[in-house]
């Protein structure tokens, strides 16, 4: 614990000669011009803080650099954002209290349950687009979510792309088999139906799905079960750690040379530092660059540059940061083309803007040209833990569904 | 002991208002209430609708708890019957919100009946425990009776709607919890000026000797779950059309104990404190946030560093009620009363 606190004094520190700085260099950028502004609901406390302190240091170091690259066309940036404890009606109050006081055009939620929870009021408002820490399928359904967007691909595109990489593994002309592991939450349960009609349209045989309680650790009943059905590929989903590191050291103990994967949440530092050596060969899908990736890009190098700037201390940032970046990099895209086409900064203006984006190059973010689908970024790609270099390296080329 | 406050009939004993200073004091209330939403922005006034669905759930509990002594555990289960039941009919029918709130309100009180079953066999840990499995019972049927619950995905409701208008907004949403939330409080305070009250509280504090004065044991503490169970279902119902969704995770055992943690914090076996207790449990972690928001132009980083201290002071501050102040914030509200009451001389 005290770990933790000295690290997050020290980030303290970090970030605040990072506001300093933005401090000194506010003045350099048009004042006349109204700012615009980011909102966010951040989960900095509660179960989901562990991602949630680095979504925020994310978005604040985007806002300081946009800003000091001269804003959105000359409209310098404010980062305005309260913490929500991972808690919907408090996410809900700082939304209200936020767009209360300001002009926001657009919003970070910090879960599935506030996004839906907001879009009857998001929807009648007409002025904020949204996107968040969610990746829910739901989220991605135009008539229902019109303002709100998912920045990368959705659970059922994740789980789509990992489809995509396991039936290119077969041997002897034969398809893997896959077993799914999910938690018994919405997040669990999200991609699960589609992910087994794209697998039977693959021809790739489920031969075992398995659903846990999210973080249970006594997995020995589910391990016997994986030992008859003896998948190829296991496939977890709604977690964040636990039980895929249990299900993985049980698996293999018994012998089973079964591989294993994961999506967003699950594919971060975190199984590494708790795992060690056993969590080498996981892998996971992810849509970004790893922060210490041996990957480039004009985009990737000024986050790294930021980053270094912002916590000198802080090294490998993990995927939540990644993906806090690229959520205001889509929204200033957005703000961009919306105001270039000397449209106002309404929900339904931005949300064609968001529809615009074809062959977008995020700079090295994501490692290929990007097109938005459905109110999404379809793309990902597959990394593998290399347990003694302590990261993730490709496996896969980027995969875009169409 | 107030001085001049002794009673010289049944009828002063019963009597709501003691005294004029009250009855004046009462209306100054609820005209704020009314002027509330007019004066207040987007946040406050959904802050103002939390606290007023709060305090109906919070009102229900302490007829349970605090006024009969059956501890509950499964407070965020009921409402989670009165909010699918609302989200159902408002999908299903076209039933105006009363009707929708009254069925929600019904149905939970008949789920409250069987969960109240064992009450008679069990009491205080048993109890909670047993009130605790009806919880994980009824969040199991959310979950998984998904033709009629909507599964995980939960189910998304339209406005509520009466005569043409639709609640739409907090603002209309407000007039609608907050009168209710008005009235089931006096309904409440009414229930313990009658026999049905008064057994309730004879069976909190002596359930032996309560059923040797007559009265039947396992009807009342029945009667007692379904009443709290009715306001816990009106509350989730309300809950729903604020909302407008409902899903399994709307209604997690954590909502249990905030309930719980309200009636205690508030001052148990008192109508003022639950208002009190739901207000607090709901606006501190606002309040405490605003400590942040004053530190941040000093300090930018406050969120960072503040957001988890939030959570401890708001921790401590809930033991230390239970330390210090075990009769809740109704108490402070009575001493506060009574100094004022005896002023200039001490309490």
């Amino acid at each position: 614990m005290l770990k933790n606190i000295f690290s997050k004094g020290r980030r303290l520190a970090g970030i605040g000669s990072i506001a300093a700085a933005l401090m000194a260099a506010a003045p350099a950028m048009a004042q006349d011009k109204e700012p615009i502004v980011f909102g966010g609901s951040i989960p900095l406390s509660g179960v989901f803080a562990f991602a949630g302190v680095h979504i925020h240091a994310g978005l604040t170091d985007y806002t300081t650099w946009i800003n000091n690259n001269g804003g959105i066309n000359g409209h310098p940036v404010k980062y305005v954002m309260e913490d929500t404890g991972y808690e919907v009606d408090r996410s809900v109050a700082a939304f209200k209290k936020i767009t209360g006081s300001n002009k926001v055009p657009v919003y970070y939620g910090d879960s599935t349950g506030f996004m839906k929870t907001i879009a009857s009021e998001l929807n009648s408002r007409g002025t904020t687009l949204m996107s968040g820490a969610s990746f829910a399928t739901a989220l991605t359904d135009n008539e229902q979510y019109p303002y709100q967007f998912v920045p990368g691909p959705n659970y059922t595109q994740m789980l789509g792309i990992i489809l995509e990489y396991i039936a290119t593994q077969g041997k002897d002309g034969k398809k893997p088999t896959v077993a799914f592991v999910y938690s018994d939450t919405e997040f669990g349960k999200d991609p699960i139906e589609n992910g087994k009609a794209k697998a039977a349209a693959m021809g790739i045989e489920v031969v075992e799905e398995i659903i846990t309680k999210p973080g249970s650790v006594d997995v020995s009943a589910e391990v016997l079960k994986m030992r008859r059905a003896r998948p190829d590929f296991v496939v977890f989903h709604g977690y964040v750690l636990s039980p895929i590191n249990e299900f993985m050291v049980q698996m293999r103990q018994m012998g089973l040379d079964t591989q294993f994967m994961g999506t967003f949440w699950s594919t971060d530092k975190l199984i590494i530092n708790k795992m060690g050596a056993d969590a080498d060969g996981y892998m996971g899908v992810m849509p970004y660059n790893y922060y210490d990736s041996a990957e480039g890009g004009p985009m990737l190098d000024a986050l790294r540059a930021t980053a270094e700037k912002s916590d000198p201390e802080a090294g490998y940032r993990p995927t939540g940061y990644m993906q806090g970046w690229f959520n205001a990099m889509v929204w200033t895209e957005v703000v961009k083309r919306t105001m270039d086409a000397g449209k106002e900064l309404t929900a339904e203006n931005m949300a064609e803007s968001l529809a615009s984006i074809k062959d977008w190059d995020t700079g090295g973010i994501i490692g290929i040209p990007v097109t938005v689908k459905d109110m999404s970024f379809p793309v990902g790609r597959i990394w593998r833990v290399n347990a003694k270099e302590g990261r993730y390296e490709p496996v896969s080329d980027w995969i875009h569904l169409d | 002991m107030r001085i001049g406050d002794a009673k010289q009939s049944y009828e002063a004993d019963e009597a709501i208002w003691t005294s004029s200073t009250q009855k004046i004091w009462f209306a100054v209330l609820l005209l704020t209430l009314a002027v509330f939403p007019f004066m207040a922005d987007a946040y406050l006034l959904y802050l103002g609708c939390l606290v007023g669905i709060a305090v109906i759930s919070t009102t229900g509990l302490n007829i349970l708890t605090g006024f009969t002594g059956l501890i509950s555990l499964g407070q965020a289960g009921f409402m989670g019957v009165g909010g699918y039941t609302v989200a159902w009919l408002s999908m299903n029918t076209s039933l105006p919100f009363p009707i929708t709130l009254l069925l929600a309100g019904l149905l939970a009180a008949a789920v409250g009946i069987l969960v109240g079953l064992p009450s008679l066999r069990v009491k205080g840990l048993y109890l909670a425990i047993a009130t605790l499995a009806a919880s994980v019972f009824l969040h199991f049927i959310f979950a998984e009776w998904e033709s009629v619950t909507g599964g995980m995905a939960g189910l998304s409701l339209e406005p509520a709607h009466l005569f043409g208008l639709t609640f739409q907004s907090d603002f209309g949403m407000y007039f609608i919890i907050v009168p209710l939330a008005v009235l089931m409080v006096f309904a409440a305070k009414n229930v313990f000026r009658t026999r049905i009250g008064r057994a309730f509280i004879a069976i909190r504090d002596r359930d032996i000797s309560a059923e040797i004065l007559g009265i039947n044991l396992l009807r009342y503490k029945l009667m007692s779950f379904a009443l709290s169970s009715f306001y816990a279902g009106v509350a989730g119902g309300l809950f729903a059309y604020f909302y407008r969704v409902v899903t399994p995770e709307s209604f997690p055992l954590s909502m249990s104990i905030f309930y719980l943690a309200a009636v205690i914090v508030g001052g148990m076996g008192n109508l003022l404190g639950g208002i009190l207790g739901a207000a607090f449990m709901t606006l501190i972690p606002e309040v405490l946030k605003l400590l942040t928001a004053a530190l941040t132009p000093f300090y930018p980083n406050a969120p960072i560093f503040m957001s988890p201290m939030l959570e401890i002071i708001f921790g401590a501050l809930i033991v230390g009620f239970l330390i210090f102040e075990p009769h809740g914030l109704a108490e402070i509200w009575h001493r506060i009363r009574r100094f004022f009451s005896i002023w200039p001389f001490r309490n």
